[in-house]
């Protein structure tokens, strides 16, 4: 029983970490239609950010956290005004491979500048929580609540501020939102600017869980977003939420239940889910339905 | 559009891909060319242009799946590696010969796409690239994770991979020298793209391009989209386990490590850059992307001892780097690829001095 409620609650925390990473995905994609596949390696690339000011400049950790999502979001504006602006109203798949080949560029910078060496990053109080016979990770725990924090800001900043709500306008129309006054280019430059700070703090948290590796973290990061954006339907925000706990979930049960029976199992699971869920429900619980017309 | 002067009498010379008689010269001077090369040039430019003549087989399933049919797939190594992988396992376990396992290796490539294929049924561009990006990784995940023992007691499979046993066909040994695996290369290589050349002139090519351009008002001509879009995939696969099978006895040896995700994300970068939906801009693609390859081998050292702090990172990030840079130019400034260029020069030269005649 044990085992079972350890790896549920560790499925639940780590879900909401997903869920995070999906989020900076959703909010781009709903507003410009554009997949930032590029989301991973950016996050790669700031949380070596996050690890040149904690360990070679000294700075505390509450100023840096700030310091790389500023960061962030810069370096999500620059995405945007350089290579994704010139492609408005392209095919969709044209985004999806400049937002490829733009994570590969990333990466490339990133392997120059800190020569790919992994990184720890403690920036969380080491040691485990203890909650009746069930321990934790105090980094996962921390990381949970940073996450959900986060997700509730945004989801709040969606329907309550003047620029949230025309984002969402966006999302729908984007002619009817510019003959609306709203200017659709800077919302794309807002949500890649989101986008960005949501790189920022899923690289910092999975990187103070994991290691701050460019050969793993990013495609890591990825791999389980994918999942949980096609579960929760690549339009909704409260879809990342739920898909982001259900993948977490599947995720930590798998690796308790199914691999000490099948050596790796873990990491194959996400993309057995990716396909189950294209094959069955391609948009997903929350998604939007295309209807296509003559 | 063609030289001055060629008229077209016959029907059969109106469908003719080579028209006229410098056409034929031309090709057999070309072919002449390409097998006497063998002769004269070094072991290292043999084995590089045998690597192009691979990645052009490959290239043009992809080319056939993507530019002709407008299914995108980025596993497409993975698929080679099934082509690979069913050659060794075959040769090495059930001791077939190579020669038979050439069809069943392209056989079971193109089982194995229809499988990750079969989601395109309901969907489209991007779910679809999502969908075969999973097909990588599962595909690259089983190579590693089976292990088993030769006859002699050895592992064999999982990350070391598989040895592979000498092509031979008579008394001809392929392994001889690198000239002779290179013609049986480039001869594939030329059987491929004749059958890719010509698939786009027969009714399944002409359906493929339809559902490219216009799903909806190709179903509605009476095109059936699922049959046809499993069957470009099939097609496509074929072609990369074909490669698989050349790529296999080329390198002698398999392992999971040569079929990894970002080779068939440049093997699609080769797609752009030669132009998406022309059998031609398949070879301007590979050839320009092998050699800007060649270029970073080249220039790299200097930069190394120029910058000796750095020299590690160079090793990976300068590739990276090149080949992202250069790609992303294209997509921003040249979708269509090089063989626009191609047909905008040759427009022009045909055309000159009277370049107003094309308007």
């Amino acid at each position: 029983m044990d085992t079972f409620l350890g790896a549920f609650l560790e499925g639940i925390l780590i879900g909401g970490l997903y869920a995070l990473l999906a989020l900076g995905l959703v909010v781009i994609y709903k507003s410009s239609k554009v997949f930032n596949i590029a989301h991973g390696e950016i996050m790669v690339f700031l949380a070596y950010f996050m690890v040149f000011l904690v360990s070679s400049q000294d700075l505390p950790v509450a100023l840096s956290f700030i310091l790389v999502i500023l960061a962030g979001m810069v370096v999500g504006l620059a995405s945007e005004r350089i290579f994704l602006r010139p492609l408005i109203g392209k095919p969709m798949l044209i985004t999806f491979m400049v937002c490829l080949f733009l994570g590969i560029l990333i990466r490339s910078i990133t392997i120059m500048w800190h020569g790919g060496v992994p990184e720890a990053l403690s920036i969380f109080p080491a040691g485990n929580l203890a909650i009746g016979s069930i321990s934790l990770s105090q980094t996962l725990v921390w990381s949970f609540v940073i996450a959900l924090a986060m997700f509730l800001i945004f989801v709040l900043f969606f329907r309550y501020t003047k620029t949230g709500l025309g984002m969402r306008c966006v999302a729908e129309d984007h002619q009817t939102s510019q003959s609306l006054g709203i200017d659709v280019k800077r919302v794309f430059a807002l949500s890649w600017a989101i986008g960005g700070m949501m790189a920022a703090m899923g690289g910092v948290l999975l990187g103070s869980l994991t290691l701050v590796d460019t050969d793993t973290l990013g495609i890591w990061a990825l791999i389980r977003a994918l999942p949980v954006l096609l579960l929760g339907g690549l339009e909704s925000i409260p879809g990342a939420l739920v898909g982001g706990l259900t993948i977490g979930l599947a995720e930590i049960m798998a690796s308790t239940y199914i691999d000490p029976h099948i050596d790796g199992f873990r990491q194959l699971l996400p993309f057995i889910l990716i396909v189950i869920i294209l094959i069955i429900r391609p948009h997903g619980l929350f998604g939007l339905k295309r209807i296509e017309r003559v | 559009m063609l030289p001055s002067g060629v008229l077209t009498t016959r029907y059969e010379s109106d469908i003719g891909i080579l028209r006229t008689k410098t056409q034929w010269l031309l090709l057999v001077a070309a072919l002449a060319f390409l097998f006497s090369i063998a002769l004269f040039v070094s072991d290292f430019w043999l084995t590089w242009l045998t690597r192009v003549a691979i990645a052009i087989v490959a290239v043009l399933g992809l080319h056939i799946l993507t530019g002709l049919c407008g299914q995108f797939s980025i596993g497409h190594m993975a698929f080679l590696g099934v082509g690979a992988y069913t050659v060794a396992v075959l040769t090495n376990n059930y001791g077939l010969s190579g020669w038979v396992c050439l069809p069943i290796a392209g056989l079971a490539a193109g089982l194995v796409g229809l499988f990750f294929g079969l989601p395109c049924f309901r969907l489209k561009g991007f779910y679809l690239a999502i969908s075969t990006l999973a097909a990588s990784f599962i595909i690259v995940w089983l190579m590693e994770h089976f292990e088993w023992h030769n006859a002699d007691g050895l592992p064999v499979g999982g990350h070391i991979g598989l040895p592979m046993a000498r092509l031979t066909l008579g008394g001809v040994d392929f392994h001889e020298s690198k000239g002779v695996f290179y013609c049986l290369a480039v001869g594939v290589m030329l059987i491929a793209t004749f059958f890719a050349k010509n698939i786009q002139r027969t009714r399944t090519g002409r359906a493929f391009v339809a559902i490219r351009d216009n799903e909806l008002a190709a179903e509605i001509s009476g095109i059936s989209l699922f049959r046809y879009k499993m069957l470009a995939f099939f097609i496509g696969c074929f072609y990369a386990g074909i490669a698989g099978w050349l790529w296999a006895y080329s390198l002698r040896s398999v392992n999971p490590l040569q079929f990894q995700l970002y080779d068939s994300i440049w093997l699609f970068g080769m797609l752009i850059i030669g132009g998406i939906g022309s059998t031609t801009g398949v070879f301007f693609g590979v050839v320009s992307f092998r050699l800007l390859e060649q270029l970073i081998d080249y220039i790299r050292p200097p930069l190394e001892n120029a910058f000796p702090g750095v020299a590690l990172q160079l090793n990976v990030a300068l590739s990276l780097g090149v080949f992202s840079v250069v790609l992303l130019v294209f997509l921003i400034l040249e979708p269509r690829g090089l063989y626009s260029r191609w047909e905008k020069f040759r427009t022009y030269y045909r055309l000159y001095p009277y370049a107003y005649m094309r308007e």
